[in-house]
């Protein structure tokens, strides 16, 4: 059985990657992922990616901070029921803000926890198969075939305008 | 482990713990640092109850009857004895401020011998062994050697000083009292043929004149005055006694006038003979017998009455309704001048006798059986005689009671110079250290009012008692029994002043024998209702006399007139030492801890001065130098500054405060006329280009057309009981109880709130408010209320939770309104919901309680309280020692950074709770009385449940007058104001 | 922008995290010194007791509230500028959003001290939270102080969760062209970032979520703030325009405050090319917008006085203008609402010293409207007799001192050890414009 090869192609201009990925998917060669210094509509779409649902999660957040914050106001005033200015113990009117503000606080939570969870980030070591040039001016397309057929994909790459770096056991020799 | 070993443990364990227990026997444990619990209490001692002890107030001479509140073996708390038929429970605030003399740290606590200039702590048995000497030595050596100056005392005790220097083979002492009524007792002898002060009945007047008498401050006696003035003058049957003031400034008396005639100082004379001659004109004059008739014509022959008002320079139109008021008055009654007498003092004071026997020569409102006891002192010619002479005659002993010549007689210098000499030996027997004190050769502190057996009778009708409210507090004797020891010795008839007393008062048949004794004690005094004096016969008039006396009355100066008002704060200067007097501002000038001079605004104006600058007083005898503060309250040409401060000696609360109007005033004259000139004539006021910054409480002295201090034109009264409000605006808003009933959908948002069996609130009828300040001082006796100083005052940091507010007409500015402020304890509390942690909020009762230890400081509740009623600590407020043994125990003393306010004083409250529950019922209507309400001289506070429909406060709040302080911001204040009734005379 | 590459705004933003110089550094340690002035003068207060400020009875809020409204003002255009510029998708915002976001947070934290400094009993502050005890003492949710604990906090969460993770995708940049101690803390602070699709595609995604809800978060702050005052019954206070007014000069502070940092920012850092004349020029234009609504809001205030016929309301307002303090309320109304209206003439908003000088102005501006609203209120309020003044003391100067120094201290040192601009979204505008795509 052969081991697979990590070849990723850099190009400097969206258009170049987009294409690239465009070729990989009518080869046989897997499309692994794609790097970009920025979010790009155009990959996503040569991707097809789907909308994420990361939403849900804020939206859960939301609802439980909008109760947790009158339930919190309602539930001390009851414990200490002292009346203040001739307001009655549970004065809704002026717990409508800490409902607000609680709402929004924990729907930003929500907002992260989705995130983390969904990218499982974080992730500090062994960032494998990743190009440091992809943050800063490429756009990196990462695919992988059998050990044989590198060539090939290279080429691939080449044609599309990009440079090409081939990850072998994790060590990048990184030939022009 | 085993049950031996067990028991073991445990005997270790509370061994250990008992060990503990026992304080550290090597060094003393503080008194304030360890609690002690009784091993044997005294009887009438139960830790955690108040035990009240009657006695009587020393501060003043008119001797009002007190209840001391003993606490734990301390005095806490003094309030009026309400058997008393001087004062009916009531007191001043210099009253109140008995306790600042007792607790005060200057205090002076062992007697201090002059030894080349330096002072020198020796015993008591010591001091006594050197008077024994001293005055012993010059006895032999030949008769008046031994001279004695008191402050005027009861019977008994003047009695003792009498036998003691006649032991020393010298004369009686002479009585000395800076307010001495001398013109009053001259002129009283001119008209009456008595040299003495009768009292008068004020409450019976229909009319009532006053030449400069300020009876609201000083006079006589002020809180008998102040009752009785309030009987004839407050709202009752749609009608109120009318009451004139004619003076040269606005004393408080004169603000509560319904007409203040301003004239010349000096030309109150002249008017009451214009109008005596009015009344001798008048059909009036028919009834008088024709002798009498005859002799006062002969006294007004040839003074035309618009003479007279040019003369004294009163608003004609002012003194037409004056005299037309006097014409048609059922019971008018004149009083003569201020305590401290002006220019023509003695003319005017005689002048009113003469117009009091034109309106009615029987006299009927002036009761000569009932003597104020302030007529035993001497002349203050006298005394200024005594003291010049001091260097010829050849005393060796001068003994000084409690009293201070060197501040309150002019020309003192050659007094004090006199003092300083080797001889006389001086013994000033003092608990502070004043001008006086300070140039005597021997101090010997003597036993406090509030820790002495004595006697005292205001009035020559009571005999009032003194016991001992608490321990001697720094082991000084009585100076009674000073007396017996190093006087009488082994010839004393009794051997304690106490039973001397007691043996005194059975030999003058006033008390039968000791046990009644004990009952007068606890009564407070023997009290027989005086019997109504007979009418006053006409033919003892003798006009020869009043002839002479009038002989010298003089043409009022030209120029700036200086004269000294006698202070409702310090009386005559002796209550410069005690905190809270020089804390709560001045009632008409809100300036605290300052004299400021007052000037009329033209005054000021053609002198180039304005409000705080320092000017420079002189006159020929001499200067002083204070802040200006500018008011329409004195007349143009004259300058006015209370007497009082200016102390150079006096302890840390006196020294070196204000300055004292005595240094302008000339010498005691010749004692011709036999009355102080405490006045000065063509004085020059000239600035220094300094600016004083004065300690006024007030932000601005004008209500600008809010309704805050209100009041109503008698005429419109019937109108106000048909008007019936109900807007939203500050003037159409209706009054909105604190109770559900106040609940009105159309102006509140939330339901009402119920409580729970008690709505506690107050009424303040501005109608009966003289402005006194009495419930000022209390409110900081009972509620621990930090004394701050006149810096703070300045940064507007006075803590005060009770303050008479002095309101002055935005046009007319010598009617004046007070209004004493506290917390509103509203319904709808502004500074409640604004509050993080409900430090502020609502109790079952109604009340705003304020949780000090829950407080952290965020002031919101201040800023959003309409009143401005709350107080912060914005330090760590201090009370020197001793004076942290007057701390209220029922009452949290706060600490640095929280806020605080008037409490209504809950810790009463509580306790009648307690009451009740004990009883198993509700409490009563009039249960509770709040400090403030339980001082108040006039009535003008009461308190009660507003729920309870019978209680006196929910019918009060009936009385079309009833209005809430800014109520149309519907806080529904606990707290209901009754207007003022103003009327047109 | 044409001239601009991705490699070329990488290389212009990293130069600026190269080492330090020694004036540099002198800075830090003078605004460090500045810090400890502040510090000392809190201690000793602490110690002695508010007293030592000059506060009183009736106004008994002085500078410390003064400073809080100001700092939280401050704090606002910075989630505003990256928050709704973003969903308008303007995009002139990117190059100062991120310098506006760290604004935003520094600010809060400076204001979120003040309420502490302002109390009377600090130490007792926890009060304040709702800490279950067995005394069952609980905070008061009807009070105005706690809708602020709860608005401020929430607020300094959010827009400190929302300016790291704006800051992710440059965190990695860093990391990826740093070496040694400042490769690993990079690693450490960009949580793995690579820029993988699937990262991208939930990175949008919840920027736009984050955007959309500080939004609302951004004015509910600072209305909230407003009703510190609005909820009491003072006069002056208790109005219902104070909401949107307050947020209105808030942006109109923040957007100063962005130009006084932006342009010597622009200076030292050579950000010309990044931070063009454009993008100060149509902050300007902004100012001028919310200058007029400020303006507006004055004017309200005056009218509802007088419509109202209420005489405690005329008088504020009148004595406001005229009184004690209308030397502060003219410097108020000049500085936010007449020198702004330069910005109409093109040569003076595309000037840098003018654009700077004003800035300036509005600055000194707001924190005057602060005082005036602060103190004149209180201090001519209901009842004449309570009436009194108020002059800050030399303890407050300090912590004043204090409070500025520590925000220059943070935004200095982050200005030079973090990437002050955002060189994700330079490149997103240098391909599309500018908007975060989807």
């Amino acid at each position: 059985m052969a081991i697979d090869t990590y070849i990723m192609g850099l190009f400097r201009s969206e258009d170049q990657a987009v294409a690239a990925v465009h070729d990989l998917k009518n080869s046989q060669w897997t499309l692994h992922r794609t790097h970009s210094p920025i979010p790009s509509r155009k990959l996503s779409e040569a991707l097809d990616l789907k909308t994420s649902k990361v939403g849900w999660y804020t939206l859960c957040g939301g609802i439980f901070g909008f109760f947790a914050g009158f339930a919190l106001a309602i539930f001390t005033a009851e414990r200490w029921d002292l009346i203040v200015s001739g307001k009655p113990i549970r004065a809704l009117v002026p717990f409508v803000i800490v409902g607000f503000e609680f709402t929004v606080l924990f729907a930003i939570f929500g907002n992260l926890i989705g995130f983390l969870t969904q990218t499982r980030l974080p992730r500090m070591q062994n960032l494998d198969h990743y190009d440091e040039r992809c943050s800063g001016a490429h756009f990196g397309v990462l695919a992988s075939c059998a050990s044989g057929q590198q060539d090939g994909l290279t080429d691939l790459f080449r044609k599309n305008g990009g440079d090409v770096r081939v990850f072998d056991d994790q060590t990048a020799t990184n030939e022009r | 482990m085993n049950r031996r070993f067990f028991l073991k443990l445990v005997g270790m364990g509370s061994i250990s713990i008992a060990a503990g227990c026992t304080p550290d026997p090597y060094n003393q444990p503080r008194p304030d640092k360890t609690l002690y619990s009784l091993v044997q209490a005294p009887d009438d001692m139960v830790t955690g109850d108040a035990a009240w002890y009657a006695s009587t107030c020393r501060e003043c001479p008119a001797g009002c009857g007190i209840l001391a509140k003993n606490r734990e073996g301390r005095v806490i708390k003094v309030e009026g004895n309400p058997h008393h038929p001087i004062n009916r429970g009531r007191l001043c605030m210099r009253g109140q401020a008995a306790l600042q003399g007792e607790y005060n740290p200057d205090r002076i606590r062992t007697p201090l011998l002059k030894e080349n200039g330096h002072w020198k702590p020796i015993t008591f048995t010591a001091a006594l062994s050197i008077l024994n000497d001293r005055a012993g030595e010059a006895a032999k050596a030949g008769p008046d050697r031994v001279r004695m100056v008191t402050e005027v005392v009861g019977e008994s005790l003047l009695g003792l000083f009498e036998t003691s220097l006649a032991h020393w083979a010298s004369k009686g002492p002479l009585v000395f009292e800076p307010f001495a009524y001398e013109s009053l007792k001259l002129a009283n002898q001119a008209a009456f043929g008595i040299e003495g002060l009768p009292s008068y009945r004020l409450d019976e007047a229909d009319v009532l004149v006053s030449l400069g008498a300020d009876f609201l401050e000083t006079w006589l006696s002020p809180v008998e005055y102040a009752r009785k003035f309030k009987t004839m003058h407050a709202i009752s049957g749609g009608r109120k006694g009318r009451f004139f003031h004619v003076g040269p400034y606005q004393s408080v008396t004169a603000a509560n006038a319904d007409l203040w005639l301003s004239c010349r100082p000096g030309s109150e004379a002249v008017l009451a003979l214009a109008l005596t001659a009015d009344v001798l004109n008048s059909e009036r004059a028919t009834s008088l017998p024709r002798v009498l008739r005859d002799d006062l014509k002969n006294f007004v022959a040839g003074l035309e009455r618009e003479k007279a008002i040019e003369v004294s320079g009163v608003s004609a139109n002012g003194y037409e309704r004056l005299s037309q008021s006097l014409l048609s008055a059922e019971k008018p009654l004149v009083l003569g001048s201020a305590s401290i007498a002006g220019p023509n003092a003695l003319q005017a004071d005689f002048a009113a006798n003469l117009l009091n026997l034109a309106l009615n020569p029987e006299l009927p409102l002036i009761d000569f059986e009932r003597r104020h006891r302030v007529e035993v002192a001497d002349s203050r010619s006298d005394l200024a005689v005594f003291f010049r002479t001091l260097q010829q005659e050849a005393v060796d002993v001068l003994l000084l009671n409690n009293v201070n010549p060197v501040y309150a007689l002019a020309g003192s210098a050659d007094i004090a110079a006199a003092l300083k000499r080797e001889t006389p030996f001086t013994v000033a027997f003092s608990n502070f250290m004043d001008e006086t004190a300070a140039l005597a050769d021997l101090v010997i502190p003597t036993a406090f009012s509030l820790e002495s057996w004595d006697e005292y009778g205001g009035t020559s009708d009571a005999v009032s008692t003194l016991q001992p409210a608490m321990g001697r507090f720094i082991g000084a004797p009585h100076i009674g029994d000073v007396f017996m020891k190093a006087a009488l010795g082994k010839t004393a008839p009794e051997n304690t002043y106490k039973t001397y007393l007691i043996a005194g008062l059975i030999s003058r048949g006033l008390v039968r024998n000791e046990s009644d004794w004990l009952k007068t004690l606890q009564r407070g005094g023997i009290f027989e209702a005086n019997a109504r004096s007979r009418p006053f016969d006409p033919a003892k008039f003798d006009a020869a006399a009043g002839r002479r006396l009038l002989a010298s009355l003089s043409e009022p100066a030209a120029g700036l007139t200086f004269l000294a008002a006698p202070s409702l704060r310090f009386f005559d200067g002796r209550g410069a030492n005690r905190p809270w007097l020089c804390e709560i501002p001045d009632p008409l000038t809100r300036v605290a801890w300052q004299a400021p001079v007052l000037l009329h605004p033209d005054t000021a104006k053609t002198l180039g001065l304005k409000q705080g600058d320092l000017v420079r007083v002189s006159s020929g005898s001499g200067q002083l130098e204070a802040p200006v503060y500018v008011t329409p309250g004195v007349r143009p040409q004259v300058a006015v500054m209370a007497l009082g401060q200016g102390h150079v000696e006096f302890g840390r609360y006196a020294a070196g405060r204000g300055s004292n109007p005595v240094a302008l005033f000339a010498a005691e004259d010749d004692g011709q006329v036999g009355m102080p000139r405490l006045f000065a004539e063509g004085v020059q006021i000239a600035a220094t280009g300094r600016v004083v910054k004065l300690a006024n409480t007030d932000g601005d002295r004008t209500q600008h057309g809010r309704k805050i201090a209100a009041s109503v034109a008698m005429e419109s009264l019937a109108s106000l009981k048909q008007s019936k409000l109900n807007g939203l605006t500050m003037w159409d808003f209706p009054l909105t109880l604190p109770l559900p009933e106040g609940y009105d959908p159309k102006r509140d948002f939330y339901k009402p709130h119920d409580h729970d069996g008690y709505r506690w609130g107050m009424v303040v009828d501005l109608d009966r408010c003289v402005g006194c300040g009495a419930c000022a001082a209390a409110c900081y006796a009972e509620n621990n209320i930090a004394v701050v100083g006149g810096e703070r005052i300045v940064e507007g940091r006075e803590m005060a939770w009770l303050s008479v507010e002095r309101y002055v007409d935005a046009v007319v500015p010598e009617k004046i309104t007070f209004l004493p402020l506290m917390c509103q304890h509203c319904d709808n509390a502004p500074c409640e919901s604004v509050c993080p942690v409900y430090a502020p909020h609502h109790n079952k009762e109604g009340m705003n309680n304020q949780i000090y230890n829950r407080c952290i400081g965020t002031r919101f509740c201040s800023q959003n309280c309409p009143y401005k009623v709350r107080r912060f600590n914005w330090f760590a407020w201090e009370w020197p020692e001793p004076m942290q043994l007057q701390l209220n125990p029922n009452v949290t003393v706060r600490a640095k950074g929280v806020m605080e306010k008037c409490s209504f004083c809950v810790q009463r409250i509580k306790e009648a709770h307690n009451w009740a529950k004990n009883e198993k019922r509700t409490i009563r209507d009039g249960e509770i009385v709040p400090a403030c309400v339980q001082t108040c001289p006039t009535d003008a506070l009461v308190f009660g449940s507003l729920m309870d429909p019978d209680s006196r406060v929910r019918k009060m709040v009936d009385d079309p007058r009833a209005y809430q302080i800014m109520g149309y911001l519907n806080t529904k204040p606990g707290v209901i104001y009754l207007k003022k009734v103003v009327q047109e005379v | 922008m044409n001239e601009l590459t991705f490699d070329r705004i990488d290389q212009t933003v990293l130069d600026t995290l190269r080492p330090a110089t020694r004036r540099y550094w002198i800075g830090v340690a003078a605004l460090a010194f500045g810090i400890l002035i502040g510090a000392a003068c809190w201690i000793y207060q602490i110690f002695v007791g508010i007293g030592v400020g000059g506060q009183n009875i009736p106004v008994a809020w002085g500078t410390y509230l003064i400073n809080f409204v100001f700092w939280v003002g401050i704090a606002h255009s910075g989630t505003l500028i990256s928050a709704i510029l973003h969903l308008f998708r303007a995009g002139w915002r990117n190059p100062i959003a991120r310098a506006a976001e760290t604004m935003t947070v520094f600010a809060v934290c400076v204001a979120g001290l003040f309420p502490f400094i302002h109390l009377g009993r600090v130490w007792m502050v926890y009060y304040m939270l709702p800490i279950p005890t067995q005394r069952t003492l609980w905070p008061n949710f009807t009070s105005p102080l706690i809708f602020d604990v709860v608005a401020i906090s929430t607020y300094l969460t959010v827009s400190s969760l929302f300016w790291y993770t704006g800051m992710l995708p440059d965190l990695a940049i860093v990391r990826d062209r740093a070496v040694g101690v400042r490769k690993k803390i990079f690693t450490w602070l960009s949580l793995g970032w690579t820029g993988a699709h699937e990262q991208w595609r939930h990175y949008t995604r919840i920027y736009l979520f984050f955007a959309a809800l500080a939004t609302p978060l951004v004015i509910s702050v600072h209305s909230v703030v407003s009703w510190d005052f609005a909820l009491a019954v003072v006069p002056g206070w208790h109005t219902t325009i104070f909401a949107p007014y307050f947020v209105a000069g808030a942006i109109h502070s923040g957007l100063a405050m962005v130009l006084t940092l932006m342009i010597p920012l622009r200076k030292i850092f050579k950000y010309e090319a990044i931070i063009t004349l454009h993008i100060l020029e149509s902050v300007a234009k902004t100012i001028i917008f919310t200058g007029l609504i400020v303006g507006f809001a004055y004017a309200t205030e005056f009218f509802i006085a007088w419509y109202s016929r209420n005489p405690v309301e005329i008088f504020v307002f009148a004595w406001r203008a005229t009184g004690d303090y209308a030397i502060p309320f003219w410097i108020m109304v000049t500085c936010n609402t007449i020198i702004p209206l330069a910005f109409f003439i093109k040569k003076v908003r595309t000037t840098i010293a003018w654009l700077f000088g004003i800035s300036i102005a509005v600055n000194i501006g707001m924190w005057y409207e602060r005082f005036i609203i602060i103190i004149t209120s209180v201090g001519r309020d209901f009842l004449p007799n309570t009436w009194g003044l108020y002059r800050p003391s030399l303890v407050e100067f300090g912590i004043m001192l204090g409070s500025f120094s520590l925000f220059f201290f943070l935004f200095v040192l982050f200005v030079k050890h973090m990437p002050s601009v955002s060189m994700t979204e330079m490149k997103e505008t240098l391909v599309e414009g500018g908007d975060h795509g989807h």
